[in-house]
């Protein structure tokens, strides 16, 4: 989860790291009267989970506070990187006499810190431009960054003075806080020094664990509404998402594309080979789903509404792994309801089923009251299920072209 | 005839008394595999399907002489879990839980490594040696139908395709040496190149099938293992994920590891690396018994000096 600006700037605050002062404002006034508190120049910046705001002129650097409300007009009810703005972030203008980098993400088996004596453009660019002065070095999951070490890092970025001694000590700090705060990135950009050395994380970013909000309660919730990128949900796919944050059972996913064919799928293996099969065998899905199978009704019943609510979708697909936990009488049972609620006729909106293990048995004869329904024999491929579902909708969309 | 686990493995079962670590247990000593102790504190002195339940891993240990550990702890525990079997001295330890948080992870495969533990997660659904023994929910209470003895070694990224693998396999006449379910989560105790190194030590192994998706190094790590000739033996792969690369960077599909992050771990390019390095690609699940019908591929322009 994406946490933005104000969110960030008050945790670092929190935990004692120099950031600028400033606030959120949700309107023009209250911009205004945070840029009268703070006195002198601000920084206007749209509050949205994303990077890169600079360029697509979220961020507007104003002298006043009636230029501050200005500003903040201008920005709330924007549309920035794809987010809606709905408040500024108002923050005092740092003396920046020096800019630096710092960040701290994941590799493939522990943490990576990255450091660099360029601050203020992106990193990939810097590295780019100027690849020694950028350097990566693995943390020890089971040490903490020492703040020589964190010098030496900085030492190595071609970084000099009385500054390496400050910039070592926030490096081994940061590195603290980032595995208190269960983030899986945080990037200082730019680190600011100020004309006494003095200095100001005045660009942060950080995406905290979503596996770990367990133990981070306050932020839960703080990302809700959007997708990945920021991608807005639509109705069918929030409700989904509600579904999965409150109901038991095990994680699901629901996002919907362009295509005809509609999919609950598991899990995650099985959904990318089906899914990359419905491509090769020239279908096109009206959702992808994952769904990792657990032994209750409610979260498959979730994604079938929403699969036969999405007016696009004119085929199904109930395909799994072989199941373990989830007796397959209760997964097509899901299935049985779903069509009876949206009263489905299997023999002209094909519906293909190829789901074995425990419970088989009864969920065959389930599916006999539906006439249509294809339950694929015993020991056929996932191959062979999606390629029935790719021609039966083939068809189905070729019958209602012809009416 | 295996790897990393056989007849001789005796395993202790860490969570024994919840739903799932009952619910395979079960399982597992029908299957035949050696479940020596069970392990929830507080439970100590019980026992769960003929299994002596113990308060600490320790004391299990001690007691049964165990040698591996299966895990049945929800996330917020699994980092102390493992710690715990690292410090009794469990050789092989299979993680079950999945989406553990990544910095728990991460402590939790440093500390294993540092002690020479292999570590089978997270988000595993087990291994099996067909024929010897099993270790987690894999096969389920199919196992001997899914998972027919051979000598092919397969290696999964997921759970669910480690079955449907193993009956492709058995649908054109192999059998598994073993079949690891190595884990989804982004953070993995061993990589794919260090199951391959295991399957290229193992005489009753002939060939080996891994299954990969979009995200992390593992081909990658493969690959190369591959083109040093370390890896001689054939290699099919099948990775899927292709169809990610159609859609925007950032959207989610399947796995958290499955997020695009690169274009250097993209399906696609996972293909080619390993293509060139020597490894028969499948596209889909029926093709693979073909692919390992053929004469070993010429390795000539790969093989060290």
């Amino acid at each position: 989860m994406r946490l933005t600006e104000d969110k960030v700037k008050a945790w670092l605050r929190e935990n004692r790291f120099p950031v600028p002062e400033g606030g959120a404002a949700a309107s023009p006034s209250e911009a205004s009267a945070i840029a009268e508190r703070l006195g002198g120049g601000v920084a206007v910046k749209a509050i949205v989970p994303t990077g890169r705001r600079g360029k697509a002129g979220a961020v507007r650097l104003v002298d006043t506070p009636e230029e501050t409300a200005d500003a903040a007009d201008a920005l709330i009810g924007r549309t920035v990187n794809g987010y809606p703005v709905k408040e500024v972030y108002v923050e005092a203008r740092f003396p920046v006499a020096a800019e630096y980098y710092l960040s701290f993400a994941f590799g493939a088996r522990a943490p990576k810190v990255v450091v660099s004596r360029h601050g203020g453009v992106e990193i990939e660019r810097t590295f780019e431009q100027d690849p020694d002065s950028v350097v990566t070095a693995d943390v020890d999951p089971l040490a903490d960054l020492r703040p020589w070490e964190a010098v030496g890092l900085w030492e190595r970025a071609g970084v000099e003075g009385p500054v390496l001694a400050r910039l070592g000590q926030l490096a081994a700090r940061l590195c603290k806080a980032f595995r208190d705060a269960d983030a899986v990135m945080i990037e200082c950009n730019p680190v600011a020094v100020d004309g006494d050395g003095h200095i100001g994380l005045v660009g942060a970013m950080m995406e905290i664990d979503d596996n770990a909000l367990f133990r981070h309660r306050d932020w839960a919730g703080e990302g809700s509404g959007f997708g990945a990128e920021g991608r807005i949900l639509n109705e069918r796919e929030l409700a989904v998402m509600r579904a999965n944050e409150t109901l038991p059972g095990g994680a699901l996913r629901y996002t919907e594309l362009d295509g005809d064919i509609g999919v609950l799928m598991g899990g995650g293996g099985a959904s990318l080979l089906q899914h990359d099969m419905v491509v090769d065998f020239g279908g096109r899905l009206a959702n992808h789903t994952d769904f990792s199978p657990a032994p209750s009704i409610d979260k498959p019943l979730a994604v079938l509404d929403a699969i036969l609510q999405n007016p696009n979708t004119k085929g199904l697909l109930l395909s799994f792994n072989y199941l373990q936990l989830l007796p397959c009488n209760v997964l097509v049972g899901a299935l049985c309801e779903a069509l009876r609620r949206y009263g489905v006729d299997a023999r002209t909106f094909p519906v293909v089923v190829r789901v074995f293990g425990p419970g088989e048995d009864e969920a065959r004869v389930m599916v006999e009251a539906f006439p249509g329904v294809r339950y694929m024999p015993p020991g056929t491929s996932l191959d062979d299920a999606v390629r029935l579902v790719v021609d039966l909708t083939g068809e189905a969309v070729d019958r209602e072209g012809a009416t | 005839m295996s790897i990393l686990i056989d007849e001789s493995t005796r395993v202790v079962v860490q969570g024994i008394t919840g739903s799932q670590g009952r619910f395979d247990t079960r399982y597992c000593v029908a299957y035949g595999t050696d479940v020596v102790a069970g392990v929830t504190p507080g439970r100590g002195g019980q026992d769960v399907e003929g299994v002596p339940v113990h308060n600490t891993v320790k004391a299990a240990v001690e007691a049964s002489g165990a040698t591996a550990s299966v895990i049945y702890v929800p996330a917020s525990g699994i980092k102390d879990a493992v710690l715990e079997a690292v410090d009794a001295g469990i050789g092989i330890i299979v993680a079950l839980t999945e989406n553990v948080p990544r910095h728990d992870a991460a402590i939790a495969v440093a500390a294993a490594r540092a002690a020479g533990v292999w570590l089978i997660g997270f988000n595993t659904n087990g291994v099996i040696s067909p024929g010897k023994s099993k270790l987690g929910g894999i096969g389920g209470n199919r196992a001997d139908e899914l998972y027919v003895p051979g000598r092919v070694g397969v290696c999964s990224r997921s759970g669910g395709m480690s079955a449907e693998l193993s009956a492709a396999l058995a649908a054109g006449g192999y059998g598994v040496s073993t079949c690891i379910s190595m884990g989804g989560d982004p953070i993995v105790g061993n990589d794919m190149s260090e199951y391959a190194r295991q399957f290229e030590a193992d005489p009753d192994t002939d060939a080996m099938l891994f299954y990969g998706e979009p995200g992390s190094g593992l081909e990658q790590g493969l690959a190369r293992a591959m083109r040093d000739g370390e890896i001689t033996k054939p290699v099919v792969a099948l990775i899927a994920g292709v169809f990610q690369e159609n859609h925007p960077k950032g959207l989610s599909f399947g796995h958290v590891a499955a997020m695009i992050r690169a274009e250097g771990d993209s399906a696609s390019a996972k293909r080619r690396l390993l293509a060139e390095a020597g490894a028969r690609i499948a596209h889909r699940l029926g093709e693979i018994p073909e692919l390992l019908d053929r004469a070993p591929v010429d390795r000539s322009r790969h093989s060290s000096p």
